[in-house]
């Protein structure tokens, strides 16, 4: 009831915005997609909001999950067509078993706007661990073997020459509890996240992530086998609508096309799906905080797509005869090497 | 030297149930005292009261004289449900009551080979419970108890839970200790025969409250009484017109009165 | 009913058998049955993912999984990973049985212990132990102390319950015989309550073990790097079938081991049982 009356109201906004008639809706195909509660996932947000999803002849239902993992497999199970995620151990298994394909890229770290830190505990600061040359022989916080987590802090260990021990903690929650209180010694994060923790003092921020892996492609656009090689209209409605959704984003939060106005505009929208238990005021900053560039027409870097594969291979969380193929459709987006 | 037991006025009540009424009693040395009554009568209660299992109401329970020196535990149960631990063999049944008494080794043992001996059970001291009959069960009991060398044994309807035919096998049993080496005991039944071939005394309680009705002596020595000895039979037939009345009014009486 | 009926009838004078109507009712002992409900399920299991009916993303073939179990073995991983686990599984249950068969015989003994513990066992004992992980790792770090408390909280509980209830169902007559002989109290207590209790308290420990080997998993979730519910886990969150399946064999393996122990303790300790 309640998406109902969002998409109505975002018909509604969207019908004023654009002064066009009410839009045609062609076929009007239902579809599910997953999201997180995530700035990171405003692309949908907002073609939802401004039915560009409508435009596109797309009736979407969004899904919210509570972590990448289940939502992963609620596209294997069919129960959602298309999301958003991290690469993951899991992830490229569930493509192996010809479940799941990549279509194209969402979050990518980029040069001069903020991306990923590398975070130390009070603890583990005051006793030197000043820069990620220093991590040697400490603790470095995970969701799960085979999470981006893991597959982060093992390149940054790599790339320093040292060795860490990689402690599995579930939860983003828990992650963080464990670095307050010293439990763990390091983790890394998305801005939005790491940024107020490191303003409270409990942690500190000692690296960008986007030092060890640039151009990374964090997160990517994904769905099931069956719609990639089956439904290609509709997957390219999606993707269309989609792209228009991110386009809105950065143009408005990262180069402030529509100046503060435009930025207070997007973060009302995006506050109906994010931070919804804190005011407008409180959630403001962490949603600006958390802006990072969502790739436009959600092209796709294959090149951090293969470094991640071969990395999850080298440490045999994933059989080694996957191919990039496999995990991957690039018949959808624009392709690059970054 | 013994040691006798004297009741002096014991009422007991459970709630506002009263169980007893004014019970006066002697029970002397070396002698068999039954107590008999219709069930319910309270007589079960009578014999914990005695052996201090629970408190009277009113009226005291006295010891008169000093137990024998060597009397590990004066006043000693045989129940009716024998009461053997069964994860303990029939040796190890009978050492728990020595251990207390810092009785071990070499001294228990033969203790416990002389209790055996006299029951007839030497042969199965390795036996667990498990393995006994319920007679031979109830043997080891009474070599338990007779272990402890009482001054008074209080026998709860030692053999009601046996068959007729064990119950007169272990009835002769009981007789050959006695006579053997005579032992005080106060021997609660509701089984009449084994009341007149057992009591030097029988004492009969009226229904609940139960009250003495009636002292019952029997003069022929315990060794010499026979199945279908006259005076044994017109005693038993004594005994239960006393009993039948009462046994009659207690049987009609609902259960919570 | 018509034969009996004929059977009643008295001037009918052919004898009629009578009929046997006392079947049923009595277990019998037939091994081979579970065997082979387990024989039919795996092969049925392997036929279908052979012939692509199920698919990989259903079930993993039985005979990948025993083929991940071998390399399992061969690699040395599997006691890489049994080790951790079993430590934790030992010291955790036995910090929480014992303490459990304390409180419970305490429980049992006590009026004014049982007054006081028993509502809070009763609280304490559907919280999901699971929910409390995060507490554990703040009281009792994020290392092995947490995951000891974990388990041991888990086992505690139910040890608690079934001991006070197997304390309570020592024959009273028992009790009764021990204090007409003059035994002291502890004396009661250590020869007469505590044997008697003994098979309320192994079956109870029966159920609390296993409550153990599941809260192996919950434990190893958090800061595990080795051990069965770790690899579990990790193996659920890269979606691989035969991992996840070796892991679930290799606990219950582990949970019919301990059923197997404790049912060579019952025939130790309770030979004397009728």
């Amino acid at each position: 009831m309640r998406l109902n009356r969002r998409q109505t109201l975002g018909l509604m906004g969207a019908a004023a915005a654009t002064t066009l008639a009410a839009p045609a809706i062609a076929q009007n195909r239902k579809i599910v997609v997953g999201a997180l509660r995530f700035t990171s996932h405003s692309g949908s947000f907002i073609a939802l909001e401004r039915g560009y999803f409508n435009d596109a002849g797309l009736d979407v239902e969004l899904k919210f999950f509570q972590a990448a993992q289940p939502m992963a497999v609620a596209i294997a199970s069919g129960d959602v067509d298309y999301a958003v995620t991290a690469v993951s151990g899991g992830l490229i298994s569930l493509a192996d078993k010809g479940a799941i394909k990549v279509i194209g890229g969402a979050l990518s770290e980029e040069d001069g706007i903020d991306g990923q830190k590398i975070l130390a505990s009070d603890a583990a600061f005051k006793a030197g661990l000043t820069s990620p040359s220093q991590l040697g022989g400490k603790t470095f916080g995970m969701s799960t073997a085979g999470s981006s987590f893991h597959y982060m802090g093992s390149k940054v260990a790599q790339a320093e020459g040292v060795e860490m021990s990689f402690k599995p903690l579930q939860k983003v929650g828990a992650i963080i509890g464990a670095l307050k209180s010293g439990q763990i010694d390091a983790w890394s994060i998305v801005p939005h996240i790491a940024k107020p923790l490191a303003g409270s003092g409990a942690v500190h921020i000692i690296g960008n992530i986007s030092d060890y892996l640039p151009g990374y492609q964090v997160t990517t656009v994904f769905t099931s086998a069956k719609n990639a090689s089956d439904e290609r209209g509709q997957t390219e409605d999606f993707l269309a609508g989609f792209g228009k959704g991110v386009s809105d984003y950065n143009s408005t939060m990262i180069d402030k096309a529509g100046g503060d106005d435009g930025v207070n505009e997007m973060v009302d929208l995006i506050h109906k799906y994010v931070y919804t238990d804190r005011p407008r005021e409180k959630a403001a900053p962490s949603i600006i905080n958390g802006t990072m560039r969502i790739n436009e027409g959600a092209r796709l870097n294959v090149a951090s797509l293969k470094d991640q594969l071969e990395w999850f291979q080298s440490e045999d969380l994933v059989g080694k005869d996957i191919t990039l193929d496999t995990l991957v459709d690039g018949s959808y987006v624009e392709i690059y090497e970054g | 030297m013994g040691m006798d037991i004297r009741l002096d006025g014991i009422c007991h009540s459970y709630g506002d149930t009263d169980v007893l009424r004014d019970i006066s009693l002697e029970i002397p040395t070396g002698q068999i005292v039954c107590l008999v009554g219709p069930s319910g009568c309270g007589k079960s209660t009578l014999l914990r009261l005695i052996g201090g299992l629970e408190r009277p109401g009113s009226g005291r329970v006295l010891q008169l004289g000093a137990p024998p020196a060597d009397s590990l535990n004066p006043l000693t149960f045989v129940f009716q449900d024998f009461a053997l631990l069964p994860w303990r063999s029939v040796k190890g049944n009978i050492s728990l009551v020595l251990e207390d008494h810092g009785i071990r080794g070499q001294r228990s043992k033969a203790i416990i080979d002389d209790v055996l001996k006299r029951t007839k059970l030497s042969d199965f001291a390795d036996a667990l419970p498990k393995q006994l009959s319920g007679g031979m069960k109830q043997r080891v009991a009474i070599a338990r108890a007779l272990a402890v060398n009482p001054a008074v044994m209080l026998m709860d309807e030692p053999l009601s839970a046996l068959d007729a035919q064990t119950r007169e096998l272990l009835m002769d049993d009981l007789v050959a200790l006695w006579t053997r080496q005579p032992f005080t005991a106060v021997y609660v039944t509701h089984n009449l025969a084994e009341a007149v071939r057992l009591g030097h005394t029988i004492v009969v309680l009226s229904r609940r409250p139960g009250q003495i009705r009636e002292i019952v002596r029997i003069d022929t020595p315990i060794g010499e009484r026979r199945a279908g000895d006259p005076v044994c039979q017109t005693k038993h037939d004594l005994l239960w017109e006393l009993m039948r009345e009462e046994a009659r009014a207690a049987d009609e009486e609902l259960i919570d009165g | 009913m018509a034969e009996t009926e004929a059977a009643n009838r008295p001037n009918d004078d052919k004898p009629i058998e009578v009929r046997f109507r006392g079947g049923g009712f009595a277990p019998r002992s037939l091994r081979w049955v579970g065997v082979a409900v387990f024989v039919v399920l795996i092969g049925l299991i392997q036929w279908g993912t052979q012939s692509g009916w199920i698919s990989a993303l259903t079930l993993p073939k039985p005979s990948d999984v025993l083929a991940t179990f071998v390399q399992l073995w061969e690699s040395g991983l599997l006691f890489k990973h049994l080790q951790p686990s079993l430590t934790r599984l030992v010291i955790g249950a036995a910090l929480g049985a014992s303490a459990g068969i304390a409180t419970g015989v305490l429980i049992g003994l006590f009026s004014y212990v049982r007054a006081g513990l028993v509502p809070l066992v009763a609280a304490i004992f559907p919280i999901p132990k699971i929910a409390l992980l995060p507490l554990f790792v703040i009281w009792f770090g994020i290392d092995e102390g947490s995951k000891y408390a974990l388990i041991a909280f888990g086992t505690f509980t139910p040890t608690v319950v079934a001991t006070y209830g197997a304390v309570d169902n020592v024959d009273r007559s028992l009790i009764r015989m021990g204090q007409s002989f003059g035994l002291s109290w502890s004396s009661i207590v250590r020869k007469i309550v505590l044997p008697g209790a003994m098979p309320g308290i192994l079956s109870g420990l029966r159920i609390s073990l296993a409550i153990a080997i599941i809260l192996l998993v919950a434990a190893e979730m958090l800061g595990a790097e080795y051990g069965i519910g770790a690899y579990i886990l990790e193996a659920g969150s890269l979606y691989d079938l035969e991992r996840l399946f070796a892991g679930v064999v290799i606990l219950s393996l582990l949970g019919v081991l301990v059923s197997a122990l404790i049912g060579l303790l019952e025939k130790r300790l309770l030979g004397w049982r009728v």
